[in-house]
């Protein structure tokens, strides 16, 4: 299974972590020049890659995707397979593209929980969900006017982040944070 | 004052990069007052930003009851937060998970986005009480009319399987069912759970076998493809018969798809699923391997990586398919990438054998090579630029110059040289020589490991032996590595096992007295405690040897030069006396104590050709007849080397130590020191258990019976047998200065023999000026004792050309004590490191007082007569040392 996603920049700053296993540490060193493999495998990271201490199989591997600015990291074992985490990790990029239209590093700043969410249609729990593009922009953009619908009828106020699209009902415009806070006042 | 929302805060930590703790720790203040807010959006809102700060490494666990509150929220977005935080920050233990129950369960039943949600957040947060709770309700929604929150809980299914596995028995048929589901995406995620389960526990999922094949063959769908056949993988070796089914499709996959994923998969399962064997099993293999050999030339570095790994897998059954490849494995091991270097050596050492050892090595030897400069040292400014680069953070640091490679790189060489006990290599000189090599150029700290290899060699190997001195001494007359002990990597820890080498085996040497200088030069002291201790023991080995055979071919003219080496070695041994180790201390003090006798008796030695003594005293006609008895050589000179070599040093069986029977008497379970709890003060059991201890711990050569009994200063009169002292021959002479010397010796060995007893410094108070007397040779006087033999060993002192070609015997098994299962007439004269049987006091004068016989000594004899006594020299040079011998 998938023991963990993380997402670096280049100066290894995280922009997402997701353990599905819980470690409580983690060091990674990413500077790897351009045109090397793809599976990390460096001895230093030895003691983190085997705390199971088992077999062959029982090893996990790091298997990582550079994008632009962006690392993407998976730690997975032996269940899965090494090229088909390269191409998940396609799948998720291109989902992301989808969502954000021409996805860059400060998209998954500033909508880190958006992220999450995306990732949440590709993998749960540690296991592929799914890895259709189309099905899993489909059910993102669904949870995402589920979640936009409730927060308009919460909100009756605000502009229901129009212009906003799919990034995400959680960003409200200055004027949305606006009225919700009058309204928050009001009830106080 | 506005609160701040998540895109404030992000904005804010950007802007405040100088001062991110101070600005953290305001917003967590701001956090912890809106969390407790009644109003579930600003709560909501809190949570989400403790959660990006969580991401950042910050604790959260404080809040999670509030997170508990935003996932209870009945707006979907709110509850969102509420799960993403649980996700995120709740783990086995966080208490309020307990609360849950209700609340998930309520949740599983609401609109299909909730119930999306939940299935996610919960199959984060499922802890064994929820799994029991709540599997019932997932194996309802497994009929779900959505596939979307169908293949949700299927997956869910399974993290509470995992923390409940009392419920598959209920979840495994609805589950099975689900590998028929309309959707495509359900029965991928259904194989996808039952991979992971039956990676668990292979045989309870057999039976699935027909429908998975089902699926093998019709599905298109390479994600689920790759599934099964990893699937089947974990499968095969439980059901022989799968593997004839599964060949055929398996190989018409290999051979049609496109997708690389796949048929990386394909040939991999058919390497770990045991699908090579047999004769169909044959030319799948030779389509695997030609399919990894493409792999490994592709450009592609990834592909070039997992047919490494593969093609480790598949050595052990197919070595002759992949020898063919050796050229592009060995080519591998040269990538830039240090995870294929990785995955290359680990496929290299397992492709070694006996032919292709040596150029494997050579390859790896000259990775290691700093490749800017010629040379093979690496300088103190080559270390120092490796240091710099290696701590600057922004420069890559090139896979042979990072530490940690050449250190894995360092130990494989050793590794898969040293293999069950050196079963590849054939010709141990040069596999010595690559030792060398090694300390020279590794650069990392693996110095421990080489001494331990090369004293291993060289006790086993018995042809090596003269190579490996030869060697051992230039590297002790280099002062390289004395130089750079220093330094990190150095591997200084060679000259330990140098010195050993060169001590133990001196013979070997032609003049084993040049060596002495380069043993007793001051600069030694800077090297590990350890090392020094030995560097004190070969220089007294090294003496032994030396003066046995100048006693050989004595000529009074020599004198002058014995004494003063005697000299050079007193005064270094009287430096490192004050030595803070205490290992250093004692062996400094023991030699210093020997050679102050050695000096004592040379000072007292005079030229035979002098008929009369000059000193005052009783002269009478009898002290001239006693002259005729007297060797014409100092004694002294026969005083050490027997301690080092009547016996010889062999390496010791793993078992044999088991095999030594405890001897009568000796309860190893009992206390030596007691426990300090009891209060009562017993004089009379603690009497009793230092004797105990004493003959557990005694150091000596001759722990017995003597040694066990309590000691004395008064010397007690010990039976001429018992000491190896070289006077013993000359008992009959009644010459009071030789009796107070013999006395004098047998105190100095049990001295030294005792670890509890101080010696003190007690000066050498001989008074006669040697230098005064005049050297006049001793003519026709009749030589006492036995004629010096003959050197009778030209053949062993000749330099060694290159590598001789002779064949190597390794003796792998080791020395077992002598026959166990012990004889009872053995049994009172056990073989152990306390007590030495008598034998050793049995007047073996022959081989006492010159030990040169001994060397024609074939190795049948040698082996086959384990003599007792061997195992008590271990004390000797110090436990660690002889049973890293043993160590295999």
């Amino acid at each position: 299974m998938i023991h963990a996603v993380l997402i670096f920049n280049t100066s290894g700053v995280a922009r997402l972590t997701k353990f599905y296993t819980p470690l409580h540490q983690f060091f990674l060193s990413m500077l790897r020049p351009a045109g090397l493999c793809n599976f990390l495998d460096a001895p230093e990271l030895e003691a983190f890659l085997g705390p199971k201490d088992g077999g062959e199989d029982e090893r996990w591997q790091v298997v990582y995707r550079n994008y632009a600015t962006l690392f993407f990291v998976f730690v997975v074992d032996g269940a899965e397979s090494e090229l088909g985490i390269l191409d998940l990790i396609q799948v998720f990029v291109e989902s992301l593209d989808r969502t954000f239209e021409n996805v860059c590093e400060l998209d998954l700043v500033f909508h880190f929980d958006e992220v999450h969410h995306i990732l949440a249609e590709i993998i749960q729990g540690g296991l592929v969900l799914e890895t259709n593009i189309d099905e899993i922009d489909a059910s993102v953009q669904q949870a995402a006017r589920s979640r936009k619908e409730s927060f308009a009828s919460a909100n009756p106020l605000s502009l229901g982040g129009s212009g906003l699209g799919s990034r995400g009902a959680n960003l409200k415009t200055p004027l949305g944070w606006l009225t919700e806070k009058l309204t928050g006042v009001g009830a106080r | 004052m506005w609160e701040r929302t998540l895109q404030d805060l992000i904005r804010g930590l950007r802007a405040n990069k100088k001062d991110e703790s101070k600005f953290i720790a305001k917003a967590v203040e701001e956090i912890r007052h809106e969390i407790k807010s009644d109003e579930m959006e600003l709560k909501a809102a809190a949570v989400l930003k403790l959660t990006y700060l969580d991401m950042l490494g910050y604790d959260m666990s404080w809040a999670s009851f509030h997170v508990v509150e935003v996932m209870s929220s009945t707006k979907v977005h709110l509850k969102t937060v509420g799960y993403l935080a649980a996700a995120q920050s709740f783990d086995q233990d966080t208490d309020v998970l307990m609360l849950t129950t209700n609340l998930l369960k309520k949740d599983l039943t609401s609109n299909p986005a909730d119930v999306a949600v939940t299935l996610n957040g919960l199959s984060h947060i499922v802890t064994p009480e929820l799994s029991r709770d709540l599997s019932t309700e997932l194996i309802g929604m497994l009929n779900h009319s959505r596939p979307h929150i169908r293949k949700r809980a299927i997956l869910t299914l399974y993290k509470l399987l995992v923390k409940n596995p009392d419920a598959i028995r209920h979840a495994r048929p609805r589950l099975v069912e689900k590998l028929g589901d309309t959707d495509p995406s359900v029965v991928a995620a259904t194989v996808n759970v039952l991979c992971e389960l039956s990676r668990r526990n292979p045989t309870d999922y057999l039976d699935l076998a027909p429908q998975l094949f089902h699926l093998m063959t019709t599905s298109s769908n390479n994600w689920m493809l790759i599934k099964i056949i990893k699937l089947f993988g974990s499968l095969s070796p439980y059901e022989p018969r799968l593997v004839k089914k599964l060949q055929p499709p398996i190989t018409e996959l290999i051979s049609t798809t496109t997708a690389i994923s796949l048929l990386y998969e394909c040939v991999h399962t058919c390497i770990i699923g045991g699908m090579l064997q047999g004769s169909s099993g044959n030319s799948l293999a030779k389509l695997c391997i030609s399919k990894l050999a493409a792999f490994i030339e592709d450009p592609d570095q990834n592909l070039k990586y997992i047919a490494l790994m593969a093609m480790t897998k598949i050595v052990p059954t197919h070595a002759y398919l992949v020898a063919e490849y050796q050229d592009t494995i060995l080519a591998s091991v040269n990538d830039q990438d240090i995870s294929i270097r990785m995955r290359a050596l680990d496929l290299v050492s397992t492709m070694v054998d006996r032919d292709n050892l040596p150029s494997i090595v050579q390859q790896l030897l000259s990775h290691l090579v700093p490749e800017a400069s010629a040379s093979a040292l690496p300088s103190a400014a080559e270390s120092l630029a490796q240091h710099t680069t290696h701590t600057a953070p922004a420069t890559y640091i090139p896979p042979s110059r990072s530490p940690a490679y050449r250190l894995t790189l360092c130990q494989r060489i050793l590794n898969i040289c040293g293999r069950n006990t050196y079963e590849n290599v054939t010709n141990f000189e040069w596999y010595i020589s690559v030792l060398v090599d090694l300390a020279h150029i590794a650069n990392v700290d693996v110095g421990a490991e080489i001494r331990d290899q090369l004293v291993d060699v060289v006790g086993r190997v018995r042809g090596a032996r003269q190579y490996a001195v030869k060697l051992m001494s230039s590297l002790i007359c280099d002062d390289t590595l004395l130089r750079n002990a220093h330094e990190e990597g150095s591997c200084a820890e060679v000259l330990w096992a140098a010195a050993w080498i060169c001590g133990e085996y001196c013979e070997e040497l032609a003049d084993p007295q040049k060596l002495l200088p380069y043993i007793l030069q001051p600069e030694v002291s800077s090297l590990d405690p350890d090392t020094i201790a030995v560097y004190i023991q070969a220089s007294v080995k090294i003496f032994g040897c030396w003066a046995a055979e100048l006693a050989q071919r004595w000529d009074d003219d020599d004198l002058s030069h014995v004494k003063s080496v005697v000299e050079s070695i007193m005064e270094r041994a009287s430096e490192l006396v004050h030595s803070p180790h205490v290992e250093v201390q004692e062996r400094a003090a023991n030699a210093k104590q020997l050679f102050t006798f050695i000096k004592a008796d040379l000072n007292s030695y005079q030229p035979h050709s002098r008929p009369t003594i000059p000193i005052p005293g009783p002269s009478s006609s009898l002290d001239d007849l006693a002259m005729i008895s007297e060797p014409h050589f100092p004694k002294s000179l026969y005083l050490i080397q027997p301690l080092f070599s009547l016996y010889e040093l062999n390496p010791v069986a793993p078992s044999a130590q088991e095999r030594v029977p405890v001897p009568e008497g000796l309860d190893l379970d009992a206390w030596i020191v007691p426990p300090p709890p009891d209060p009562v003060p017993e004089p009379e059991t603690n009497a009793g258990e230092k004797k105990v201890k004493k003959s557990k711990k005694g150091k000596g050569k001759e722990v017995n019976g003597s040694k066990i009994k309590p000691k004395k200063k008064k010397l007690i009169e010990v039976e001429s047998g018992e000491i190896l002292a070289p006077s013993q021959e000359y008992i009959e002479s009644p010459e009071e200065i030789e009796a107070r010397e013999k006395r004098k010796a047998e105190r100095l060995m049990q001295q030294r023999d005792d670890p509890y007893y101080i010696i003190d410094d007690r000066p050498s108070n001989k008074t006669i000026d040697v230098d005064s007397i005049p050297v006049i040779r001793l003519e026709g006087l009749p030589s006492p004792g036995q004629e010096p033999p003959k050197n009778e060993f030209p053949s062993l002192r000749a330099a060694s050309q290159a590598f001789s070609a002779q064949q190597f015997v390794v003796d792998r098994d080791g020395e077992m004590p002598e026959g166990s299962p012990v004889p009872a007439k053995l049994a009172s004269t056990p073989v152990s490191r306390q007590q030495t049987p008598t034998v050793l006091g049995s007047p073996a004068q022959t081989s006492t007082l010159s030990s040169f016989p001994a060397y024609d000594v074939s190795e049948e004899e040698r082996t086959n007569t384990p003599e007792p006594i061997k195992v008590t020299r271990t004390k000797k040079a110090g436990k660690k040392k002889r049973t890293k011998v043993s160590a295999q």
